[in-house]
């Protein structure tokens, strides 16, 4: 396939994902792409001075991570569609940037119609003119398998972390994990990255209680995944002491979504109708938590989210119901982990002495 | 015997300012009394503020405590579903969410919800969703039918009065502006009110831009915004966009924190240029003096402006 001369196509940042971008940008459709720099307070500081001031705190990061793109050599920025607020965030966020007076071409795909395979190949032929099908097609499957990896990979570190009985060589996996991602070029290397570091993990020797404490994170898509957006609330739970649970990933969301059609059957009583676009797994996945017998919940959005203060009465019956804690947490463009750290300890005291109680 | 005791309460806030002409005219044509709940006051907000979560937005505080007043006084209280209309026809998830989050917040009152959904997209018309109602109403379909029929004609009839009424008002002379929000904020007597009254009281003439025609207006909205989802975000932009030459301001008035407003008025604020803006967020602040000065000061300076003062 020939490559496109000159496109240096870019996508802000979003949790660790940005490593299945650069995969499919490269690999599938040939073009070259620009990695923003990790999420800084810088890029908070950025994204929220140019931003309308109560607007969700996604648009801010993403909008310094465009910045922050633009600046590391970008001249394509890509921006999703979305069911909430996320589908209008293109639109503006190409015009904040062009009164700023930077030069790009925006692709926003809120412009096409995205229930349309069509639609696809017209946005693949814009980014490269070129591209070859097949190759697109073998690529790109091999960036949703890499998605489906780094998930999967996530998903396990999280629940084992806490009880590293090796001083540190379980994050030293999967921190490894994350540079063969970051950097695979192939799809081999792709496929040996996540056996190494599979196999590498079940190595690692843990020393977990026999019922150890088990949280629950539902919340809003964006800040729920992205560690730096929630400042790391995972790890620091993980941390505690904590088997830490997330359904909530673009695997699950997107990749199985006809899973989440199927939870609608079961919170029914709860909710009739789809609430919003993650309203059903919060809410299915809250109430599955809570039946298993896990110690906590913590409800993750950052601030004025529409959809998921609207699930908060839910979770709350939820929680009255099952007599199960919920740890609401709404995170706005701040810096300081100080507060949350409080909130956190606090939480893990309550569960941990329940624990002992009950 | 329970025929006779069914009323279906409205609740005086939200989508009932887009939507009472075809409610109204729909349970009349079928039979069913309705009780709308009193105009928005204090102990109203004071109520819904109790009953929402902090964050929700100033709109939604209102409306629980308008279905707050209305429980226990009606069998069946309405609390529709309107998710879109088609595609890039959405409206607010909160829409969405309204009857589920409603049956959770007021679960323990034993009060029955009427529910209808509109979701164009998944294939429910707004006709097969008051068909829904009359089916949950004990009414046969055709019955149901020909009450929407009615209903809907009545409310076209209403809206083309309503544009026709807002292109008179532009040949008015003298100061108009023209105020950009959605129905439900400016004619809530708390919140909107405010503006309004004084605006009356100040001389000016003062245009809706959600009352423009709305099929032009969801046709002209295109030119200020090409990605705009919101139905209504789109009739206002489409209002601006017929009416921005014609009057010497805009007012963007807006409930805290609207999450369409917060987007697409921080899009006008960039795209409007050559009229004067004021943009006016209200929250559930008591007193109207803040707001009165910031209307003063901004018809002071549109008349500076012109030369008249």
């Amino acid at each position: 396939m020939d490559a496109v001369k000159g496109r240096n196509i870019s996508f802000p940042r979003y949790a660790e994902y940005n490593c299945a971008f650069r995969f499919i940008i490269e690999e599938a459709i040939g073009a070259k792409y620009i990695m923003p720099p990790a999420i800084t307070r810088r890029t908070m500081e950025l994204g929220a001075k140019y931003s309308p001031d109560f607007v969700c705190t996604p648009f801010k990061t993403t909008l310094g991570s465009m910045i922050e793109a633009l600046e590391a050599g970008a001249d394509t920025l890509l921006m999703t569609h979305g069911l909430c607020r996320l589908g209008y965030y293109g639109e503006l966020q190409e015009q904040i940037l062009r009164d700023l007076g930077y030069k790009f071409e925006f692709v926003n795909l809120s412009e096409y119609d995205m229930s349309k395979k069509k639609e696809y190949i017209r946005i693949v032929r814009r980014l490269n003119p070129k591209a070859h099908p097949a190759k697109f097609l073998a690529g790109f499957m091999e960036g949703l398998r890499m998605v489906e990896y780094l998930d999967e990979m996530t998903a396990e570190y999280y629940k084992n972390c806490g009880f590293d009985a090796s001083g540190g060589e379980y994050k030293r996996i999967y921190q490894d994990f994350l540079t063969a991602m970051y950097t695979a070029g192939s799809r081999g290397e792709v496929e040996a990255g996540y056996r190494t570091a599979k196999s590498a993990l079940r190595r690692v020797p843990l020393k977990k209680p026999q019922r150890p404490l088990r949280v629950g994170l539902v919340g809003e898509f964006y800040t729920v995944m992205d560690a730096f957006s929630n400042l790391e609330v995972e790890q620091k739970l993980a941390d505690m002491g904590v088997e830490v649970h997330r359904w909530m990933n673009v695997t699950n969301h997107f990749l199985r979504f006809s899973a989440e059609k199927n939870m609608r059957v079961k919170v029914r009583d709860l909710c009739a109708y789809e609430m919003g676009p993650t309203a059903t797994p919060n809410i299915f996945w809250a109430r599955e938590w809570a039946e298993r017998g896990f110690d906590g919940l913590v409800h993750i959005k950052s601030a004025s989210c529409t959809p998921e203060i609207d699930v908060m009465p839910v979770l709350q019956n939820i929680g009255a119901d099952y007599k199960i804690p919920v740890l609401y947490l709404t995170y706005d463009a701040q810096t300081s982990d100080v507060g949350l750290m409080t909130r956190l300890e606090a939480f893990y005291d309550m569960i941990h002495m329940r624990k002992r109680v009950l | 015997m329970e025929e006779r005791k069914m009323v279906v309460g409205l609740p005086r806030a939200m989508l009932y300012f887009r939507f009472r002409i075809l409610w109204r005219a729909f349970f009349e044509e079928l039979g069913v009394p309705v009780a709308v709940s009193g105009p928005t006051d204090r102990e109203v907000l004071e109520r819904g503020t109790d009953l929402a979560i902090d964050e929700a937005c100033l709109s939604l505080k209102i409306y629980l405590g308008h279905v707050d007043a209305l429980v226990g006084k009606c069998s069946h209280i309405l609390v529709p579903r309107v998710s879109n209309f088609g595609r890039h026809r959405n409206m607010c998830t909160r829409f969405e969410a309204l009857p589920d989050l409603t049956r959770n917040v007021f679960r323990n009152t034993g009060q029955k919800f009427l529910t209808y959904n509109v979701d164009v997209l998944e294939k429910k018309k707004e006709e097969d969703a008051f068909l829904e109602i009359g089916q949950a109403l004990g009414y046969p379909v055709r019955t149901a039918k020909r009450a929407y029929k009615q209903a809907k004609k009545a409310e076209l009839a209403y809206r083309k009065a309503k544009a026709r009424e807002q292109d008179t008002l532009c040949r008015e002379t003298g100061l108009k502006i023209l105020i950009a929000a959605h129905s439900y904020v400016i004619e809530d007597a708390y919140v909107g009110r405010t503006v309004t009254e004084y605006l009356k009281q100040a001389g000016v003439v003062s245009l809706r831009a959600d009352l423009a025609d709305w099929d032009a207006a969801l046709e002209c909205s295109q030119e200020l915004s090409g990605t705009c989802k919101w139905e209504m975000s789109r009739e206002i932009l489409g209002g601006i966009a017929m009416y921005e030459n014609v009057v010497d301001g805009i007012i963007l008035l807006s409930a805290f924190p609207c999450g369409p407003d917060s987007m697409v008025n921080e899009l006008v604020t960039r795209r409007v240029k050559g009229v004067p803006l004021l943009n006016l967020v209200l929250d559930s602040q008591t007193g109207t003096a803040g707001v009165e000065t910031r209307l003063e000061s901004f018809i002071d300076i549109i008349r500076f402006k012109k030369g008249a003062l």
